[in-house]
């Protein structure tokens, strides 16, 4: 790959706070204009990695390489990134046309210049009518944007989006989603987005970066991810519900299978067992089998039909879905 | 269907309501009153506003309510400006934090006729350690609480070295409650080190700053014992307050001008707070 203009590289990278090492040797490449997300359970590092991309951290050791250029030891307004905070970190005492404008003012730029620039992130994020607003009078969402468009105005070859998502209610973060995929294709610009959440994951990266515990587990598209995992923790991370891993059967280490790979039967199949639970949730069926062999597994089902719980089933992998690792 | 009114609430209100009238309602409104007659503590004669004519006639009584004004103005923006700075660098994390801390905040501690005393004896004009360790460097230290000049601003220093630990303590307190990210957005757009304290922390440390100025406001208004401890008002009137005025008048036995004088601190002060607490409170923000 050749190192274009707004691309992250990351090599070697560590990062240690006294005698607890956070980044363990962290490499990586993100191309330009890509939709990276930093995924994995808290504590894994995510933040961290994101924190120093940004500056806000100095790495230990190991190089940040942004647009081609080495900013390992930059300041954070040097580096030509952005950052969108959790709590949005928008200023309670200015309106939204002043917080947007912030950077700009505190750059020294001409009034007409800021109020062109704010003026132009508003349309894009549709602020319009909220400019002389402050924050508090804003909704989540509005809040949300206004965080990106203070981001937007700075004109940044890199995105940094820190769990953006997170205080926003579950309706809300599928439209946000969704808006967001469409603003990163609207302004064709590299973005770094860390989250918890696999779904975000899953439906909005171009590549996914799995952490755990400071390491790099698995880059891929969300589908190499989906499709061929490389360890149980990804395998187990990526899908929803999780995948099924049963230790030491199988003639393997760890036996894995997804929810939607194992078919039910109350007839015959592979593993006996008793249905504990099933959960409807309209186009799809839940169940919970406590099996003797391979404990319990979790199974989805297509439709609204399913076994009442205690009664006896069977369930059978679909041939080539299982993982060995 | 409403329902209705119980007068069974009001009975929770009662006892607080009684304490309030005996301790505060009715002092208030018999000063009002007190302060319009020729009193002598059993006898009391209506004069009318007498009593007021002859406060704002007599010259000492008026340079006593402009030393308030000059006194309490001082000793607010001081304590509120150095108060913040003193915030500022002692939540920064330098060395021996903590304790200095503790150093800053310990003249609050002592007692006000102490430090009084104490700083009569330092501010002594020949035997004042403050005069003798500026005499080792070549300067001659002036006569910092007699010269008439200089009494009442040597006294709210004073009142500033005890007073400034509490207002340190609230600004530590509101710098406590800003979150970091507001200083993390700003360093990432660049804003330096001064910028963040301009653009971000004192617009976002305003709750503190309003309790800072309306307590050391009040106080310095109302200011009597750290003055009476070291001047006594004097040389003269120089370094007289309205507090201090007050006292005289009482120890004089002119009891209606007390109460008339008590009643025009009462309003000053009221005068000074409620547009101010009016305009802070327009402009309070959310954390």
């Amino acid at each position: 790959m050749s190192v274009s203009q707004s691309s992250v590289v990351l090599k070697n990278l560590t990062k240690s706070f006294g005698a607890v090492d956070v980044i363990k040797g962290v490499d990586l490449e993100i191309a330009p204009g890509e939709f990276c997300v930093f995924v994995g359970p808290s504590g894994c590092g995510k933040s961290t990695l994101l924190r120093l991309i940004s500056g806000l951290e100095e790495a230990t050791s190991g190089t940040i390489e942004i647009a081609g250029r080495d900013v390992t030891h930059a300041e954070p307004s040097e580096r030509g990134i952005a950052m969108v905070f959790q709590s949005y970190a928008l200023y309670p005492h200015l309106t939204v046309r002043e917080n947007i404008g912030f950077g700009l003012s505190l750059a020294k730029r001409p009034k007409a210049e800021i109020a062109a620039r704010v003026e132009a992130a508003a349309a894009v994020l549709q602020l319009g009518p909220y400019l002389d607003r402050k924050p508090k009078a804003l909704s989540g969402g509005q809040r949300q944007r206004v965080a990106i468009g203070r981001a937007m105005v700075r004109d940044p070859n890199v995105f940094l989006l820190d769990e953006p998502l997170s205080n926003l209610d579950a309706a809300l973060r599928a439209q946000m989603r969704i808006e967001l995929t469409d603003l990163h294709k609207k302004l064709g610009a590299t973005m770094i987005y860390v989250t918890h959440d696999q779904v975000e994951a899953m439906t909005m990266a171009d590549k996914i970066v799995v952490l755990n515990a400071g390491q790099i587990e698995q880059v891929g598209s969300p589908m190499e991810l989906y499709n061929a995992p490389v360890s149980p923790f990804v395998a187990g991370f990526i899908g929803s519900p999780k995948m099924n891993l049963v230790p030491n059967v199988m003639g393997c280490a760890t036996y894995g299978i997804r929810p939607e790979h194992l078919d039910l039967s109350t007839s015959a199949g592979q593993w006996q067992g008793t249905i504990r639970h099933v959960e409807r949730l309209g186009a799809e069926v839940i169940l919970y089998l406590q099996t003797e062999a391979m404990g319990e597994l979790v199974l989805r089902l297509p439709g609204q039909s399913a076994p009442p719980p205690g009664s006896i089933a069977y369930a059978t992998p679909q041939p080539g879905r299982a993982f060995q690792f | 269907m409403t329902r209705r009114r119980s007068p069974y609430p009001y009975w929770f209100v009662l006892p607080a309501a009684v304490v309030f009238t005996v301790l505060f309602l009715v002092p208030t409104l018999a000063s009002l009153w007190f302060s319009l007659t020729r009193w002598d503590l059993f006898t009391a004669s209506f004069i009318g506003l007498d009593n007021y004519r002859q406060f704002f006639k007599e010259p000492f009584l008026v340079q006593g309510l402009v030393n308030t004004v000059i006194y309490a103005a001082l000793t607010s923006v001081s304590k509120s400006v150095l108060g913040l700075l003193l915030a500022v660098l002692l939540t920064s994390g330098i060395l021996w934090q903590s304790f200095l801390r503790a150093v800053i905040f310990f003249p609050v501690l002592v007692s006000t006729i102490g430090v009084g005393i104490t700083f009569t004896a330092l501010m002594h004009p020949t035997r004042g350690a403050i005069n003798i360790g500026l005499a080792a460097i070549g300067i001659h230290g002036p006569a910092w609480l007699s010269n008439p000049e200089l009494a009442l601003y040597s006294v709210a220093f004073i009142d500033l070295w005890k007073g400034i630990g509490l207002a340190t303590l609230i600004y530590i307190a509101g710098l406590a409650a800003i979150s970091p990210d507001y200083y993390e957005a700003a360093r990432i757009d660049g804003a330096t080190r001064v910028q963040q304290f301009w653009r971000v922390t004192v617009p976002l440390v305003r709750p503190a700053t309003v309790t800072v100025v309306t307590l050391s406001l009040i106080g310095g208004l109302r200011s009597f014992d750290i003055i009476w401890a070291t001047t006594r008002g004097g040389p003269g009137f120089a370094s007289d307050v309205l507090a201090s005025v007050i006292y005289k008048q009482y120890q004089a036995g002119f009891y209606g001008l007390a109460t008339a004088g008590n009643v025009i601190l009462f309003a000053l002060i009221a005068l000074i707070i409620l547009p101010l607490t009016w305009w802070f409170n327009k402009r309070e923000i959310d954390l």
